[in-house]
């Protein structure tokens, strides 16, 4: 009895993003690569798991722009495909997703041992959502070669980039809020959504009482259980407010060697702070209110 | 065999080591995180660089910030803004100085004496304070504040609200003024050019109104660390502490080790009193650990690492209290949207104030873009238009409170981030035993177990929630009569930026960890001296001045009860921090 687990399977990859960012129409493995008999026979191969992570990483990049276009739009595909754009710069023209996958990646100080098990949550929690995906046909061989590649990247002594089950949370969110975005222009289900359908889906994160953290936690053990609970709420609201720090900050034109700007950050053109540059002061004393300089009891 | 250690050299433990160090006594001030002792070359004016919780110089993590940031866990929505390094918070603080309200004591016969906590007073009355407050006061300086385009919006507002202007230290009803603050006024060419040839010290003293205090204060450009305008404690106590020998007779310099983390407070049984023995700290960079003893050992660490440091040292916790009782002035956040030029990323951030005892208070904040945009959008009402998480406010404010991000964010700063007059609405909260520090569960880092921050905020106390509510109207009532086209309410998920009360002083053994003096109760030579000590939120105001005042207080208790000296705040006169004598010693230490 395979194939509804396979079924299953197929369904869930499809939401989290890495089928449809694998396989998909416009995915990024020839679906030979996952063929196992190829596999078996041609030794110039990659292995499946050298496969799969610039994959997880073209995922996780594509779904940041979803989000950083979300915090802040500009005149770029992704907000086009939000319904919500603007003709001035944006997030993307600041660089606010290298701020997100930078701080995701290397500095959010989160333990390997629970991104681990969080990322293993998401790639093997079964999805009995009930929710139809339309347009996408996997052989069973190739999602099997494709769940093994996951396994060994995340059984692996190498540290789960976070960015990974951020945008796993964010695409399995999208595809709750609307099915249909499995498919469609971009590699993630989450950048396929229109801004009011990214709202929310940060909705569904917030929400005290989220289905989606009885999901994960049914993952854990003990303490741990109350812990992610609670960490996905958190989650929720910093992934807006960093992408939005991240979006307005001098991040992308910081010459961090020399403490300068390369140009003018985006984030200062659209708020006219500063319009020479750093400075040493400025001519706004007035005085001292009432003229009174010192007070006593 | 040091006479005291010092854990922390944020706000709190420095005040600690000047006191003592001016009486002679062998002090050794720890410190887990950075020491920026060359700012020109450490520091920028950049948010990216400074503020980056994650990466900027001015976050909670070793020096080395090519390593990760230190993780804490928090299980709810909400940003806790601690800071490593000398200084601590005071790095990125404004500099204000508000007293207690005297409705937060003991002994309070005011007409509204029943509105506040009653049940978390201070262990004794403001009049017993307020000597201590002075002595702060005198060495800080602290002083009334400078006022620029933002602060005159602030009281054209306030100015329509029928309340008076407060002209003394003491808050005893409504009112509105200037902030007394630790910025040393502007003199000179301060304040009166932005060019830069001409903000050079001496021709610049006090404050450019840079706009940069969040970055950190290192201006005028060229003087000495203590005569920097903002007197954080890396500008002022710090200096103090390591050249006591110069200003103080008979003083002897505290010696300052920073990159060291204390993993765990050692104590032994004498005479049958469980007494603090001395400490062991961790080197970040090398990982050696290290062993000191002392007579007496003095936590500085702040609200959240000083219950952790607790818990994770084994000492004993017979009431549960150690870590319950924090309050953080359950913030929430009003942005107004002018026509006019309203000054806001220019001068000091936070320069007017209006206070309400007993329900809170109200300052005007400017910030720069990111955080700007940070501040914006860090709400527990969802984001506006879209959806409300079950909250989304109404009022005399627009549309529902919430994040205003996205589209409608870009649009409100496109007319000029100096169009916008932004105002921090300060509840005064309960202590409430429900928020408090655990250990986490998560997986321990190189210093141990560490500790997760758990805030109620949906379910705090009646008077609490009211209280916010109550200063959220008066925010928007300020706001409109400034002239504001526009107002959003915000409804901020907690930022805790003002720490208070996690190991509380109190007059029960039921609900506090340190007795009146300042002492713990489970522990003998074993005090606590920072923002946790303190016995509740005080009502609303900043808490750095009321903090200093009690660790002064606690500096005294501790030189009297275990050195046998004499006490000195009511019979002597304080040194000010910028004393020239200090310049010239921090010259010769290449500080």
């Amino acid at each position: 009895m395979a194939e509804p687990r396979n079924l299953s399977r197929r369904v869930f990859l499809a939401r989290i993003g890495v089928l449809g960012a694998a396989l998909g129409g416009g995915g990024l493995l020839t679906r030979g690569l996952l063929n196992p008999a190829d596999a078996a026979t041609n030794p110039l191969l990659p292995p499946a798991v050298d496969l799969v992570r610039p994959v997880l990483a073209a995922l996780a990049r594509d779904t940041l722009n979803g989000l950083t276009a979300f915090a802040l739009p500009g005149p770029d595909q992704y907000s086009r495909t939000q319904r919500a754009s603007s003709s001035t710069p944006g997030a993307l023209d600041a660089g606010a997703t290298d701020f997100m996958i930078n701080a995701l990646d290397n500095f959010v100080p989160f333990p390997d041992a629970l991104a681990q098990p969080i990322s293993a949550a998401l790639v093997t929690g079964l999805a009995d959502s009930g929710v139809n995906l339309p347009g996408l046909e996997v052989l069973p061989a190739e999602l099997r070669s494709l769940d093994q590649a996951f396994a060994a990247v995340l059984q692996s002594d190498e540290a789960i980039p976070l960015s990974f089950p951020i945008a796993g949370l964010l695409n399995l969110m999208a595809t709750q809020v609307n099915p249909a975005a499995v498919n469609g222009p971009h590699l993630s289900p989450f950048a396929r959504l229109t801004y009011a359908e990214k709202a929310r889906a940060f909705e569904l994160i917030e929400k005290t009482d989220s289905d989606l953290v009885a999901l994960l936690d049914v993952q854990f053990p003990e303490p741990l259980k109350a812990s992610v609970s609670g960490l996905l709420k958190f989650v929720g609201g910093a992934l807006i407010e960093f992408a939005t720090f991240g979006a307005y900050s001098e991040y992308g034109v910081l010459d961090r060697s020399t403490k300068t700007l390369r140009r003018r950050p985006v984030g200062w053109t659209l708020t006219g702070y500063q319009p020479d540059g750093p400075v040493e002061g400025w001519d706004d004393f007035i005085g001292y209110y009432q003229g009174r300089k010192e007070v006593h009891d | 065999m040091r006479d005291v250690i010092v854990i922390g050299a944020g706000g709190g433990g420095p005040v600690v080591a000047k006191e003592l160090a001016a009486k002679g006594l062998d002090v050794l001030l720890l410190e887990a995180g950075p020491r920026h002792a060359k700012p020109r070359e450490e520091w920028s004016t950049f948010e990216e660089d400074a503020n980056n919780p994650l990466t900027g110089y001015f976050r909670l993590g070793p020096t080395d910030r090519s390593k990760p940031a230190w993780y804490r866990e928090w299980p709810q929505n909400s940003f806790v803004w601690q800071l490593s390094g000398v200084g601590g918070t005071t790095q990125h603080f404004y500099g204000n100085y508000p007293r207690a309200y005297p409705g937060v004591f003991a002994g309070y016969e005011g007409a509204d004496r029943n509105e506040y906590d009653v049940n978390h007073r201070f262990p004794f009355s403001y009049g017993e304070m307020v000597p201590y407050f002075e002595w702060v006061e005198a060495i800080m300086p602290v002083q009334t504040a400078a006022m620029g385009t933002k602060e005159q919006l602030f009281f054209k507002g306030a100015e329509t609200m029928g309340l008076p202007v407060q002209t003394t230290k003491t808050t005893v009803k409504a009112s509105y003024r200037p902030q007394e603050n630790a910025i040393l006024q502007p003199g000179g060419t301060a304040g009166r050019t932005a060019d830069k040839n001409l903000l050079n010290y001496p021709q610049a003293t006090g404050c450019t109104f840079c706009g940069y205090c969040f970055q950190g204060c290192m201006r005028p450009k060229g003087a000495p660390r203590n005569q920097y305008a903002k007197r954080s404690t890396d500008n002022s106590y710090v200096p103090m502490a390591l050249t006591a020998e110069v200003w103080s007779r008979g003083g002897k310099p505290a010696e300052l080790i920073a990159d060291a983390y204390v993993t765990r407070v050692h104590t032994e049984t004498r005479q049958g009193v469980l007494t603090a023995s001395g400490v062991t700290w961790r080197d970040n960079v090398t990982g050696d650990e290290h062993r000191e003893d002392a007579r007496v050992v003095v936590m500085s660490g702040g609200c959240t690492e000083n219950p952790r440091l607790w818990f994770n040292s084994g000492l004993p916790n017979p009431n549960g209290w150690v870590g319950r009782g924090y309050t953080d002035h359950f913030f929430d956040w009003m942005i107004g949207s002018f026509d006019d030029y309203t000054g806001n990323p220019k001068g000091v951030g936070s320069s007017a104030r209006l206070d309400y005892p007993p329900y809170g208070g109200l300052e005007n904040v400017g910030l720069p873009p990111a955080l700007n945009a940070f501040a914006g959008t860090l709400s527990d009402s969802g984001i506006r238009g879209q959806y409300k998480n079950g909250r989304g406010q109404t009022g005399p404010w627009d549309g529902p409170a919430g994040r205003v991000m996205g589209p409608e964010l870009k649009e409100l700063v496109a007319g000029g981030i100096d169009k916008l007059l932004t105002v921090l609405v300060i509840t005064d909260d309960d202590v409430e035993a429900q928020n408090r520090v655990t250990t986490s569960a998560l997986p321990a880092d190189e210093n141990g177990p560490i500790p997760k921050v758990t805030f109620q905020q949906r379910k705090r106390t009646k008077r609490t929630l009211k209280n916010r509510e109550f200063m959220a109207r008066k925010a928007a009532e300020l706001l409109r009569g400034a002239g504001a086209k526009k107002v959003y309410r915000i409804d901020w998920a907690p930022l805790i930026l003002h720490v208070q009360s996690s190991m509380r002083m109190g007059a029960s053994e039921h609900n506090s960890v340190l007795d009146p003096t300042g002492e713990t109760r489970a522990v003998k030579g074993l005090f606590v001296a920072d923002n946790s000590a303190l016995s509740n939120g005080l009502g609303g105001p900043n808490p750095t001045l009321t903090s200093q005042a009690l660790a002064t207080r606690t500096a005294e208790n501790i030189f009297t009860k275990y050195f046998g000296g004499d006490p000195w705040v009511r019979t002597s006169a304080p040194v000010v921090s910028t004393d020239p004598r200090i310049s010239v010693r921090l010259g010769e230490l290449g500080l």
